[in-house]
């Protein structure tokens, strides 16, 4: 029997790298990197590569050293050649994911990122409202879901599906209640509304929670409550939030989770129309335990 | 030779005693106690986050390429391609446009089928429709741009004429396969004796192993970079650029190809730039980003030679731009 070294290190990547897509489900850390409504196919990985691992399993003994002659007129390695710089860079590369993927907890993305992304509050990034606009086009349209089977119709908390009814009872309540609560599976939808159309919701009272962002030139008195939006995954996350002003903005720290009480106004920016929130109370609370927000899918049929 | 051997071995043990070692830390101890500069956190989350998107895609296209490796024949290859180049063009990029793929599981695809004799400029027809038509990006065309028809159209039109061109041009500038590895041009006749199916399909998963391990480094690479521009570059001083039409769509395209995004998901991306730049700009980034970016680039760098990509990007850079451009006049 001889063993086989490359064999039995391929083996131990795709052992850690089934470990690891088991592992991002059984924490729940997984929502942390890739919308919830994709769960599948993470799912689906990890299971391919147990099929994977059980295969490479067997190549790590062999009867006799035999050079795997290829019949098949290939190019790439079959890991029976001997060591060499360039194949220790390139496992090594292989399990660099792995190591950083096991050792670093997932960060929530931050303000230095929203900086990076740009935000709504001005011209050069008018594209906040536009955002929405996506957002809510999903939200009215979407009544297919491309990936999820009929399975999987049942509604977890952070997958956001909600049927037709919900969401029209939903949407009633944003024009009809005298407070809006800013709902984490409505928010990119109320965001989108109400943004559109400041002047309908001026004067209604709104509660919401986010994290704290300053563009540069905000009065002392400005900042914005946002939250990350979430398509895929965190790499296609794009801001929403509301340009909010209260006497001592300057006082919170960016990345500050608050929690507010406010009313709704119709105010300018840089010549933008927008809604813009006064403050009437507000409370610092921790960082929510899923503190992305997903874009709303409807379900057909209902 | 006895003694390299010897210390090759020896640093391979040590390699993954290290491996072992890394990866067993932090069940004893708690990470957070470590310092990590809180960027670092931010990259790593993205780069983890675009690895978790793109990596079932990825097997999958490798599944797909040891099937092709182990299964098809240079015969049955012969006997499907149309002789006639731009049948041959024509045919590979209506392949591409019903082939559900993304532009990091198509890689392996394509070089399989290429180094099974399929000319280059099939091949290429074949990588560039199968990302940006299909029907999941169809339909999350349609629904990011508020059940638009226009658009989904348009990038289905557009890309698929810049795709024609495109491997044309590639017909007629390059002879052969381009493949880095000069093995692969040595074809020598896969051999015909039948096996049963079994070991087959068991070597079928053997090379899709192989072939997960030769791509997966640049893949690995490609989102590391990907993330690390998210992490450090500012989009934002970027969009400042792009004040005529032809500068905001060198802006958009050049946002494609940083971003390295999905082409499932860019529509959402590309729809909120809705305000900022003017459609054909944005049609830009819809056909250019799935076509090639920055992730794809390094692993395409991986199978073809240097040369090839170069003038690939530069083809694909230029035809992009100037279709997109031409459909605004429309």
């Amino acid at each position: 029997m001889i063993f086989h070294f490359q064999h039995f290190l391929k083996a131990l990547l795709l052992g850690l790298f089934t470990l690891y897509f088991a592992n991002l489900h059984l924490t729940g850390d997984i929502s942390k990197y890739i919308n919830p409504k994709y769960d599948f196919m993470s799912k689906m990985a990890a299971i391919l590569f147990f099929i994977l691992l059980l295969i490479q399993i067997t190549r790590i003994w062999s009867e006799k050293h035999s050079h795997h002659t290829c019949s098949h007129n290939c190019d790439h390695d079959h890991g029976n050649s001997h060591w060499n710089l360039k194949r220790i860079v390139g496992y090594s590369i292989v399990a660099f994911p792995i190591i950083t993927g096991f050792m670093i907890p997932p960060a929530t993305l931050d303000a230095s990122i929203a900086a990076n992304k740009g935000f709504l509050v001005g011209k050069e990034n008018s594209q906040g409202s536009f955002l929405m606009e996506g957002a809510e086009s999903l939200v009215e349209k979407e009544h297919i879901d491309i990936y999820s089977s009929d399975v999987d119709d049942i509604a977890l908390p952070n997958e956001n599906y909600l049927s037709e009814s919900e969401y029209d009872e939903r949407f009633r309540l944003l024009q009809e209640s005298e407070t809006i609560e800013m709902a984490d599976d409505m928010f990119s939808t109320y965001y989108g509304e109400i943004n559109d159309n400041p002047k309908t919701y001026a004067g209604k009272k709104i509660k919401l929670s986010g994290f704290v962002f300053k563009e540069k030139g905000f009065e002392s008195n400005q900042l914005v409550i946002s939250r990350f939006l979430i398509t895929h995954c965190i790499a296609d996350a794009s801001i929403i939030g509301f340009l909010t002003e209260f006497d001592g903005a300057d006082t919170i720290q960016e990345d500050t989770w608050v929690e507010i009480d406010g009313v709704i106004e119709v105010g300018s920016y840089d010549g933008y129309e927008l809604p813009i929130l006064k403050v009437t109370s507000l409370s610092v609370i921790d960082e929510p335990s899923e503190p992305y927000i997903y874009p709303v899918l409807k379900l057909l049929g209902n | 030779m006895q003694y390299r051997q010897k210390r090759s071995g020896k640093l391979s043990t040590v390699f993954v005693v290290g491996i072992l070692v890394l990866c067993l830390v932090p069940l004893f101890l708690k990470t957070s106690s470590l310092t990590i500069s809180n960027s670092f956190l931010q990259l790593n989350t993205i780069f983890l986050s675009i690895l978790i998107e793109a990596i079932p895609f990825v097997l999958i296209g490798v599944l797909i390429a040891g099937f092709i490796q182990i299964f098809i024949t240079e015969d049955h290859i012969r006997a499907w391609i149309p002789k006639n180049k731009f049948l041959a063009v024509l045919m590979s990029c209506v392949v591409g446009a019903v082939f559900p793929a993304c532009e990091c599981g198509i890689v392996p695809i394509v070089r399989r089928l290429i180094g099974k004799g399929v000319p280059l400029y099939a091949g290429v027809g074949f990588l560039l429709t199968g990302p940006l038509i299909n029907p999941i990006v169809i339909l999350s065309t349609y629904m990011a741009f508020g059940n638009n028809k226009e658009i989904a159209i348009l990038r289905m039109g557009v890309g698929f004429a810049a795709a024609l061109a495109i491997a044309l041009v590639v017909s007629v500038l390059f002879k052969t396969n381009q493949l880095k590895n000069a093995k692969e041009l040595q074809r020598s006749k896969t051999k015909a004796k039948k096996q049963p199916l079994v070991p087959r399909i068991s070597e079928m998963f053997k090379h899709s192993i192989d072939e997960f391990f030769d791509m997966s480094k640049y893949l690995i690479a490609g989102a590391f970079v990907a993330a690390f521009l998210q992490t450090y570059v500012s989009t934002q001083s970027l969009l400042q650029l792009g004040n005529t039409q032809v500068q905001s769509t060198l802006v958009m395209m050049a946002l494609a190809f940083v971003l390295s995004l999905c082409s499932e998901a860019d529509a959402f991306i590309g729809a909120s730039f809705r305000n900022v730049f003017p459609t054909t700009s944005i049609l830009a980034f819809l056909v250019y980003g799935p076509m090639i970016d920055l992730k794809n680039t390094i692993m395409l760098l991986s199978v073809f030679k240097a040369k090839f990509v170069f003038v690939l990007f530069v083809l694909i850079t230029s035809i992009v731009f100037l279709f997109v451009t031409l459909s605004s006049l429309l």
